[in-house]
């Protein structure tokens, strides 16, 4: 090789590699690589009880590195002989908005990026055109004369068409009718917010974002622990409130009392009621087979 | 052009691009993450679970100054107040107590305060066939009327609830007819919304409709 040539070729490798570590640098900021624990980290389904303790033990250090706030992480599982639904009242509804920020906080979603579970649909009276329906309503004072209100959420199918289309299985249908997602098994392809009929999943594009003061530390591993950027989300009924028998955050804080929620296998229970005797009008999207557990109901 | 020719343009060319690549990365890095413009925090007024009014059973409860319902203190005993009205047929409402608004029923003919009240003891409601119901028991007074709603809301179905739903782990907390209601003008009061959302993409309000399928 001539000397010409061996200067010529190295300048061109030269300039080569440092186009290419100059295009590598973002890398250099990244300061979320998994550890080889939580790589190695094994299918929920798969993971012993011993596991489950680890895991939760690890999730507990990351939270509290990162917040500065000891969580109370827990594994709870679907209970016997309980199979949740959810009513919502649309005669009641006054469209407050209140639910999807009692949600945000219960859950820790992302403040900036904006998560939210709950969309709150406006329509006229008489109408129920979900495609037309106003999200971005902002008047001095709600309800609206001549327009009624509908809270959209994850509807917890009983044949849910995300579940079906998670190419690692990932999200899955509970025994208690919850669908829930492994956060840590998750790929972030976005199947199943495309699958969805009701746009109830949320993809965490970046980061989230949750100011310390405002970070519920009452979590539980497949429901309001902090996700990661590049994984999916949805509403679980509140998994670390329900099946610990409390009400889910946003019936709490629904100042019109008009969502109800319960045990449809006790024919106690408010939902049992409410199916049996109330004008029970829609699953939405019924047409689609996908069997919502979410039902709206009307006082006559 | 001889081939020696060609390879030094090319290998001039390339070290050209890739010094401008390098540039390029160092710059403006595609992949780093987009400014967002910032979103205040939601009031934690909108998080409160509290009910929109408070019952007198509530004020007990929390052993609040209650010397604004001691009747007797300005009533006589045993001597039930008179009622006045305009020529409307309107009840006059006295103005010691001029923040009730009488507003309960459309027709405006519910205005006699002993419909509910008890005329011979005022600490006491009662119905209009004669029960004597206590201020910590008014929802019998609201159902003796409103049957149906009472009925839902001892299932469950009308009215707020908080707590537990598995009654085995816990106590579901069940509000009152006036938690949300005001006796004297029931109709539910509007509120100022929660902030709407704020969609990564500036959206038109309504979405196109999607052709049938």
């Amino acid at each position: 090789m001539s000397r010409r040539n061996f200067l010529r070729t190295s300048a061109v490798v030269t300039t080569g590699l440092a186009a290419l570590a100059a295009s590598l640098k973002p890398l250099l900021e990244m300061n979320d690589f998994p550890t080889m624990e939580r790589f190695l980290q094994k299918y929920y389904k798969e993971m012993t009880p011993e596991d489950m303790a680890k895991v939760i033990k690890r999730i507990e250090a990351e939270v509290e590195k990162q917040y500065g706030i000891r969580p109370h992480v827990r594994d709870l599982k679907p209970m016997d002989g309980v199979e949740f639904v959810y009513c919502l009242n649309l005669t009641r509804c006054i469209g407050c908005r209140k639910c999807v920020h009692a949600c945000v906080a219960e859950n820790n979603q992302s403040r900036n990026p904006e998560i939210q579970y709950i969309r709150v649909l406006k329509m006229p009276d008489g109408s129920l055109d979900v495609y037309k329906a106003e999200h971005n309503y902002n008047p001095e004072m709600v309800p609206e004369k001549g327009f009624f209100y509908m809270p959209v959420q994850c509807q917890q199918c009983k044949n849910p068409p995300c579940v079906k289309v998670c190419p690692v299985h990932a999200t899955w249908q509970e025994a208690d009718g919850i669908t829930v997602i492994d956060y840590d098994w998750c790929i972030g392809c976005r199947y199943c917010e495309a699958a969805c009929p009701y746009w109830a999943r949320r993809f965490n594009f970046t980061k989230p974002s949750i100011p310390k003061e405002r970070l519920n530390p009452d979590m539980a591993y497949l429901g309001n622990r902090p996700r990661r950027q590049g994984v999916m989300e949805k509403c679980h009924f509140c998994i670390q409130r329900t099946r610990a028998g409390r009400y889910p955050a946003c019936l709490e804080v629904c100042p019109a009392g008009a969502r109800k929620f319960g045990n449809i296998l006790d024919p106690n229970s408010e939902v049992s009621y409410i199916l049996k005797n109330k004008r029970v009008f829609i699953q939405l999207k019924e047409e689609l087979g996908t069997s919502p557990r979410f039902f709206y109901y009307f006082d006559v | 052009m001889n081939p020696q020719t060609r390879t030094t343009l090319t290998l001039t060319g390339l070290i050209a691009v890739f010094l401008a690549l390098t540039v390029l990365f160092l710059l403006k890095q595609p992949g780093r993450p987009v400014q967002l413009p910032p979103i205040p925090l939601v009031d934690t007024n909108f998080l409160s679970t509290a009910t929109v009014r408070q019952s007198y059973a509530d004020l007990v409860r929390a052993g609040e100054d209650l010397s604004d319902f001691d009747c007797y203190a300005c009533h006589e005993k045993g001597k039930p107040p008179p009622l006045r009205y305009d020529t409307n047929q309107n009840l006059i409402v006295p103005k010691e107590h001029s923040d009730i608004v009488m507003g309960h029923g459309s027709h405006g003919r519910n205005n006699n305060c002993f419909n509910c009240h008890n005329e011979t003891n005022l600490e006491l409601l009662q119905t209009r066939d004669g029960r004597q119901v206590k201020f910590s028991d008014s929802p019998l007074l609201c159902g003796s009327c409103h049957g149906p709603t009472y009925r839902d809301w001892e299932a469950g179905a009308h009215g707020r609830i908080s707590g537990y739903w598995d009654h085995s782990l816990g106590v579901a907390e069940r509000k009152a007819c006036v938690n949300c209601h005001n006796p004297h003008s029931p109709h539910f009061p509007s509120r100022q919304p929660a902030p709407g959302p704020h969609p990564l993409r500036p959206m038109t309000a309504s979405v196109e409709p999607e052709p049938n399928h």
